[in-house]
């Protein structure tokens, strides 16, 4: 059906907008904090 | 002490009309949380929770709206996109409101936490804007007949994304300088003006003639049917949680880094 | 007084300036912002034939003819307080209906009937499913009525 074409691609642009930018914010925190972690384990 | 066991509730060992009354003593609340390390002992179990019940909700809204509720008597299916494009308007203006409060509170007690929330606050909020343009461009396609108009509503949300881009340029450029991976004063201030565009935003259906719809829901009730509705609170919670997980999450990276940054200065000056 | 109460008034001072310059702005733009121009606004202002503009309002119940040629649709748009003719060739929006919101881009022929070269279709605020389709609808407390 045509319209549901609209609507999948609607939630697609949502999901995959959100889901990236939820792992890169994760990704980051956890590599800077593991940094964090590492350097205060050194000195 | 009879007003405060009456009203029974105060904020640590300070009754709540003390609050109200000296101003200043509300300082003491918001600064226990200045300090980085007790922001970290309540942010770091807080992500998690935030993150997590956010997506479950976000995604089982998703699900109800796309397959338990009945189609619109008029838009037919695209009625659907409803369910993600509300919550990503509201946390587009949200989160440069909270931008706004960040900035106030950086530039008046110039606390140092606001000055890092204001900048992780400022990709979800661009990331939000967009989805809502997007969203909304998708429906309007097959509802109005056309992608893009520049109507009130429209072209102040576009402003709105061009105000987060700007936003997230200067705090990164700025952040650089001595900062502590927050913004800098003239970037919040520049949050602080961009506010203006919120409440034009939120009014621009009402004062001028726009292609887009009025306010559906108001103080006066909604006139979206209670079937077609409930999806919506599901999504809006969720989305608003995992907001508030990605903009913990940032914080802590900033912060992390801060650490990082702080000690490398440190072994270079020896 | 401390330095910090000066910032903060200082802060909402300038909060304060700057929504009120941003609501004059707003206020002023009031008829340039407007995105199409309903009935009552033309049969009020004028507007000049030929000039290009939007009309926006809803498609009159039972206005809706087609011409003897096929492609030409002809139809009153109304928001409650006038009332105009309108003619538009072509192929309308799926959501183009009597009784339904339209903002059509064209312009004002000598006889004061509206020459639209596109037709948008304007939703309202209300969502509903099709079962509840025909109940009618009390716009200030938004409650549906079974109509007879």
């Amino acid at each position: 059906m045509n319209q549901w074409a609209f609507v999948i691609a609607a939630y697609t642009v949502t999901l995959a907008g959100t889901a990236i930018v939820s792992v890169v914010s994760w990704r980051a925190m956890r590599s800077a904090e593991t940094r964090a972690d590492h350097l205060s384990d050194r000195t | 002490m009879a007003t405060q066991r009456f009203v029974g509730f105060s904020i640590g060992k300070m009754p709540y009309w003390r609050c109200l009354a000296r101003p200043a003593k509300d300082a003491a609340l918001m600064h226990r949380f200045a300090n980085p390390a007790r922001f970290l002992k309540i942010a770091r179990p807080l992500t998690g929770w935030l993150f997590w019940p956010g997506l479950l909700l976000l995604l089982a809204g998703c699900a109800c709206g796309l397959f338990l509720t009945p189609a619109d008597y008029l838009q037919g299916q695209t009625v659907r996109i409803l369910y993600i494009h509300v919550p990503a308007a509201w946390l587009g203006m949200g989160g440069w409101s909270g931008i706004a409060i960040a900035a106030l509170m950086q530039l008046v007690w110039k606390h140092p936490l606001a000055a890092v929330a204001g900048r992780a606050i400022a990709a979800p909020g661009a990331l939000f804007t967009a989805i809502c343009l997007m969203t909304g461009s998708i429906w309007g396609r097959p509802t109005w007949g056309t992608w893009w108009e520049w109507d009130g509503r429209m072209t102040s949300m576009l402003v709105l994304f061009f105000l987060y881009l700007g936003y997230i340029a200067l705090g990164n450029a700025s952040a650089r300088q001595a900062q502590q991976g927050g913004v800098s004063n003239v970037t919040a201030i520049f949050g602080l003006v961009g506010a203006i565009n919120i409440p034009i935003i939120n009014r621009s259906v009402v004062w001028w003639n726009s292609l887009h719809q009025g306010p559906s829901i108001t103080l006066r009730g909604s006139s979206i049917d209670g079937s077609l509705l409930w999806p919506l609170g599901l999504t809006l919670l969720g989305f608003t949680l995992l907001f508030g997980g990605l903009v913990l999450m940032r914080m802590r990276a900033i912060l992390a880094q801060n650490k990082v940054e702080a000690r490398m200065q440190r072994l270079a000056r020896g | 007084m401390k330095a910090k109460h000066q910032r903060l008034i200082l802060a909402l001072a300038a909060l304060v300036a700057l929504v009120g310059a941003g609501l004059l702005a707003a206020s002023a733009l009031k008829d340039e912002a407007a995105y199409f121009y309903a009935p009552h606004d033309v049969k009020t202002k004028g507007v000049e034939p030929g000039k290009a503009i939007r009309l926006g309002g809803m498609v009159v119940k039972n206005s809706l003819k087609r011409a003897a040629d096929g492609v030409t649709i002809r139809f009153d748009v109304t928001d409650g307080k006038a009332t105009v003719p309108a003619t538009f060739s072509g192929i309308a929006p799926d959501l183009f209906k009597e009784g339904s919101g339209v903002v059509a881009e064209g312009s004002f022929d000598a006889k004061g009937s509206f020459v639209a070269t596109n037709l948008l279709a304007k939703h309202d605020e209300r969502y509903m499913p099709r079962e509840l389709e025909g109940m009618s609808y009390n716009e200030s407390t938004h409650e549906m009525k079974a109509e007879r």
